[in-house]
């Protein structure tokens, strides 16, 4: 009993500590004071009496720490006690305490960086979901001839009997996987919104609320009665339309439709997919409408909608499966001809699409495991100076150990003082994440409507300290250990004899270590940028210099077929007269973005070896496409304008789909049937194949069309800049129409930062990274071979003393450089290239084994080794025999 | 010794276990264990020695001259140190007897006071 | 430690102190002092510092309580009181201590046995 109350009171003393020292010290005072009086009283003098009443008294300081830490409980006291102490220590050595934090901060700050986006990517469910965990998305899968994996969004149809039929779902969710850009009408002035099409019951399986109005209900969605309902964004509505509750019932007129806004969804809500933010949903039924693409809701061959359900009560993820697979295999049924040979697969929910995570995954892990190594690094330097720091700090070690400070305390003083350090580093490397994650964002091609938020997550802080205290720990713990390892006689005794050089192992090992992680990053790094260097000049098969490019939607204002067709004739009209341009064309998209148009192909003099034909991309052009984009016709002709003007069944095929269907032969001339099409196509042209899909792939075949969307991309060549052209294409549409408006206006070199974007940040990641690891890695090599000059010191003098020249003690401070370099440089080459094949996938046009690579990194480190130690060595030099003898 | 194992240590004198080992001793020689074994005897098995506080009082003890020490063999024929009392060891013990029971004897008086006789 | 002159074991100076507030009623630390030495005719002596470290242990057992007042002098002191736990425990702790000191002094008397 009385254990719990003095426990307690304990407990209570942890606070007013400083009032309670205080009134102890008033209390003693006074009791000393009492105690001279007395004295005086007894006839001493004063002072007499003052020291008298001390020595009654006893020690009146130590009494009081006593006070002090019984009071509270003194394990807490004495921890307090070295957070001070180390603090005040840091502070005093400051130059290496902010050389370490800054090591730290920048390894611990990368790695925090990358986790960000790991974190937004991956990690942070989508704002807004009820329970996200209950979501299953569905794909489309199928497996062709090669053994190749795709996974399709969902036709319309399909979509349709699954939400009807699978009972293992509360409610399934469909939307348009690409956000449209719509022309907002806005009292005659054009404005381009992004805006989703999404099925009738998404914003309720999903979970989702409005901030005012209502939210859509199935009765909305009806294929054979559309209904033209938005629902607004909630930052949309803010900023655009002034957050006025009054716009409800209100008309917005998107591509020349009139629709009722209904609600505004509740603030936070981004949409269904992560780093998309549409400005306004609505409905599926108003697909036709809205994106001028008849037909989707009724076709089997348009794979658009992404789709996730809602997992019933009861269900887990493998009743569901068998659930859409059974289903699957009915549809198939009944529908052979389209829906052969694909089943359908669930994934769990996240915001990258279940496909997809893998790739998104492998790469943000291979780029963590690259600054986790950098950061090795860094705590490698950290711990090296720590330890020069501790072994100069022996003496003061010795003489507390011998003043009774155990082992353990020592250790734990220094474990503290390390700590203190990492928390530092870490509150550092926060800020310098943050900065930096932004700073990246501002790499993503402004032509995707991607907008990821990156807030300060709780996640990556977590991650931060967590990592942080981790490198405390690790690189704390061995100058800890070695540093209190004292013989407290022993040291004392030999300060007066400053003996050999103690070459300390671990601290080569450790050297040798940072220089082999720093090779092996900086092979990597130096493979990457050279493959970019490479698919900098790889040739996707058109002009990548000389182009400018626009997207257009005539369809968008609800013009008739023709009114369409001549806008778009009087715009090519009148950008041909612009000066420099030299050709313009359309084309339904351009080569490498993300859409694609698929078909079957099927010649039916082949039908014995290939009765389904061959699977192709189509690509729908006008004349002059070709010359416009600089893809050489290598047979046959290209289309021309009678031919566009009466839609004839005529088709340009590329190499690849030539070499496919009539190897060595000459297409020109050849039937087949394209699709669903009744009547046969004739080929008239072959063009050179390029790339379609991504860069450096291998070859697709590939269809061009001349059936024309409304929504096309205008392609301009010209002989100038084709930057200077962008403002004056803008103009011209304009002029043509008022109403119209053009977006995406770009280079075609802005355009191509999109397919590069991975290889491109990858490259600059990595290349940041080499920097960074061999900035370290120097700094370290310095402070090492610094601290061991200083150390041989005495020994130097004698060498000089003896007779040693300049020129010896130089080449006896480089031999040890040089030692640690070339074992490190071998190990971590070594290293690389035994690992080169990861890379292999990434890389464009270069070997993984690179012999030149090789050779440039060697030269490279082995100047850095160099230079670093090249200036301790000089000072090493310029040391007086005289006076090393003497510095004992 | 830190102030917390001060704190805990088993309620005995320091003097005072300094005193019940010259007298242990004083009755002839015993290695360690044995004159914790003379104490608990002594005393009717009512003080018990921690082995951790008396070792170091044995070594303080020589230390400081009031008991000697020498190599034999125990009881079951193992190598072990015995103490036996000095001559200095024997004045002490007799001064610090006298000491303790005065002291004893003055404590006891103010405890069974009553609060009249202040 | 180095208190030489602290002969009297910390628990038996609580003791003491106790005992010294159960007759006198509330004192301050320096008439705690005071009276100590007084009854003890000078033989215990001890570091009067360590007084304190009796009363904060005392305090925190929950035997003794505090509080500010004025001393003679009129000056602000800290006034110290038993409890009533505080009572039950002297008992308690007397006869404990009548106890060891009646074993050790028949320990120091025991005649030599060889």
């Amino acid at each position: 009993m009385g254990r719990l109350r003095v426990f307690s009171e304990r407990m209570k003393g942890l606070f007013a500590q400083s009032r309670a020292n205080r009134e102890f010290e008033d209390e003693l005072e006074e009791h000393l004071q009492l105690l001279t009086d007395r004295f005086v009283s007894q006839g001493l003098s004063p002072r007499e009496a003052a020291s008298a009443a001390r020595r009654q008294f006893g020690n009146g300081a130590l009494l009081q720490q006593r006070q002090r830490e019984a009071r509270t409980f003194l394990f807490l006291s004495s921890l307090w006690r070295d957070v001070c102490f180390g603090a005040r220590m840091l502070r005093k050595h400051r130059g290496s305490t902010v050389a370490v934090v800054l090591a730290l901060a920048l390894g611990i700050g990368m790695n925090a960086c990358i986790f960000t986006f790991v974190n937004a990517l991956l990690l942070r469910p989508l704002a807004g979901f009820k329970a996200p965990g209950e979501m299953r998305e569905v794909w489309e899968h199928s497996r062709n001839a090669n053994g190749i994996h795709s996974f399709m969004p969902l036709t319309y149809p399909d979509y349709v009997f699954f939400r009807d039929h699978a009972r293992s779902f509360s409610g399934i969710l469909g939307y348009d996987g690409d956000p449209e850009g719509i022309i907002w009408n806005r009292s005659g002035h054009g404005e381009v919104l992004h805006g989703q099409l999404v099925s009738g019951n998404a914003f309720s399986v999903a979970g989702v609320g409005v901030a005012i109005g209502r939210s859509f209900t199935p009765a909305d969605d009806q294929p054979n009665n559309p209904q033209p309902l938005v629902i607004l964004r909630n930052n949309f509505w803010k900023q655009k339309l002034g957050g006025d509750p009054g716009i409800l019932g209100k008309a917005m007129m998107l591509n020349g439709t009139n629709y009722t806004i209904i609600g505004v969804a509740q603030p936070g809500f981004t949409g269904f997919q992560v780093a998309m933010a549409p400005d306004f949903w609505t409905t599926l039924s108003m697909e036709e409408q809205l994106i001028h693409d008849p037909g989707r809701l009724t076709s089997r061959n348009t794979n658009w909608l992404l789709t996730e359900g809602r997992l019933a009560a009861g269900q887990s993820t493998k009743s569901a499966q068998a659930e859409i697979s059974l289903l699957a295999r009915e549809i198939e049924l009944a529908h052979p001809d389209t829906n052969k040979a694909m089943d359908d697969v669930l994934y769990s929910f996240a915001p990258v699409p279940g496909p997809f995570r893998g790739y998104v995954t492998a790469f943000t892990g291979m780029l963590m495991v690259v600054f986790a190594l950098v950061l090795v690094i860094a705590c490698a330097n950290a711990a090296s100076l720590l330890m020069v720091k501790a072994s100069g700090r022996a003496r003061e070690m010795a003489v507390r150990s011998a003043l009774g400070a155990g082992r353990g305390r020592l250790i734990r003083q220094m474990t503290v003082e390390t700590l203190l350090l990492a928390l530092i580093a870490g509150c550092a490397a926060v800020l310098l994440s943050y900065w930096t994650s932004h700073l990246l964002l501002n790499l993503i091609p402004t032509s995707l409507p991607i907008s990821i938020e990156l807030p300060l997550d709780w996640r990556v802080l977590v991650f931060t300290f967590l990592v942080a205290l981790i490198t405390g720990v690790v690189f704390g713990v061995t100058p800890a250990l070695r540093g209190t390892r004292v013989d407290p006689a022993g040291v004392i005794k030999t300060e007066a004899h400053s003996g050999g050089y103690r070459k300390s192992r671990l601290r080569t090992v450790i050297m040798i270590g940072e220089i082999a992680v720093c090779a092996l990053l900086l092979f990597s790094a130096t493979l990457c940028v050279r493959s970019l260097l490479n698919a900098g000049s790889i040739d996707p098969g058109f002009d990548t210099q000389n182009i400018a490019v626009a997207t257009l939607d005539a369809g968008s204002l609800g013009y008739s077929d023709a009114k369409i067709e001549t806008f778009y004739r009087e715009l090519d009209r009148h950008i041909r007269a612009l000066p420099g341009v030299v050709s313009s064309s359309y084309v339904n998209h351009l080569p490498l973005d993300a859409s694609r148009e698929q078909t079957s192909v099927i010649d039916e003099s082949l039908v014995a070896t290939l009765p389904h034909g061959i699977p192709v991309d189509v690509f729908r052009v006008e004349p002059g496409y070709f010359k416009t984009m600089g893809i050489s016709i290598v047979g046959g002709r290209d289309f021309v304008q009678s031919e566009l003007d009466r839609k004839s069944k005529v088709i340009v095929v590329n190499t690849a789909m030539a070499a496919r269907l009539w190897p060595g032969q000459n297409p020109i001339g050849k039937l087949v049937k394209v699709g669903d099409a009744k009547e046969q196509s004739e080929v008239i042209g072959v063009v050179k194949a390029g790339n379609y899909r991504s860069l450096g792939e291998d070859p697709i075949p590939v269809l061009f069309r001349v059936e024309m969307p409304s929504l096309r991309v205008l392609v301009v060549h010209t002989s100038k800049d084709p930057g200077a052209l962008l403002d004056a294409v803008q103009r011209q549409v304009q002029i043509v129409d008022p109403n119209m408006a053009a977006t995406q206006v770009q280079t075609i070199g802005s355009f191509m930062s999109l397919p590069m974007f991975a290889a491109r940040t990858t490259g600059l990641l990595l290349g940041a990274s080499g920097i960074l690891a061999l900035v370290l890695t120097w700094i370290g090599l310095f402070g090492v071979i610094s601290f061991a000059v200083s150390e041989r010191t005495r020994e130097i003098g004698v060498r000089m003393a003896l007779g040693a020249g300049r020129g010896d003690v130089m080449r006896l401070i480089m031999r040890q450089g040089l030692y640690v370099t070339s074992v490190g440089l071998v190990i971590g080459i070594g290293a690389a290239l035994a690992s080169a094949r990861l890379l292999s996938a990434l890389l464009y046009g270069i070997r993984p084994d690179d012999p030149a690579t090789v050779v440039i990194v060697s030269a490279g480190m082995a100047a850095v080794a160099v230079l670093a130690c090249h200036i301790p060595a000089r000072r090493a030099v310029r040391v007086n025999p005289v006076v090393a003898l003497r510095y004992e | 010794m830190t102030p917390e194992k001060q704190d805990e240590q088993i309620d005995l004198l320091q003097g005072t276990l300094d005193l019940l080992i010259l007298k242990a001793v004083s009755l002839g020689p015993l290695h360690g264990y044995g004159v914790l074994l003379r104490i608990q005897q002594l005393s009717r098995e009512e003080l018990v020695i921690q082995q951790g506080s008396l070792y170091p009082a044995l070594y303080r003890l020589e230390h400081q001259g009031a008991i000697g020490s020498e190599w034999g063999e125990s009881e079951n024929n193992r190598r072990a140190k015995y103490y036996k009392l000095t001559r200095f060891g024997r004045e002490r013990l007799a001064g610090e007897t006298q000491k303790w029971n005065r002291m004893a004897g003055i404590i006891g008086d103010i405890l069974r006071a009553t609060p009249e006789e202040a | 430690m180095g208190d030489k002159k602290s002969e009297v074991l910390q628990g038996t100076l609580d003791l003491l102190v106790l005992k010294t507030l159960h007759s006198m009623g509330p004192l301050h630390g320096f008439g705690i002092a005071r009276r100590i030495e007084q009854l003890s005719e000078d033989v215990l002596q001890l570091n009067e510092g360590t007084v304190y470290t009796s009363l904060l242990r005392l305090q925190q057992q929950g035997w003794i309580a505090s509080a500010w007042g004025t001393s003679e002098n009129n000056r602000k002191a800290r006034y110290y009181s038993i409890t009533r736990l505080g009572k039950k425990q002297l008992e308690v702790e007397t006869e404990n201590w009548e106890r060891f000191a009646g074993v050790v002094g028949r320990v120091l008397s025991q005649e030599g046995q060889g």
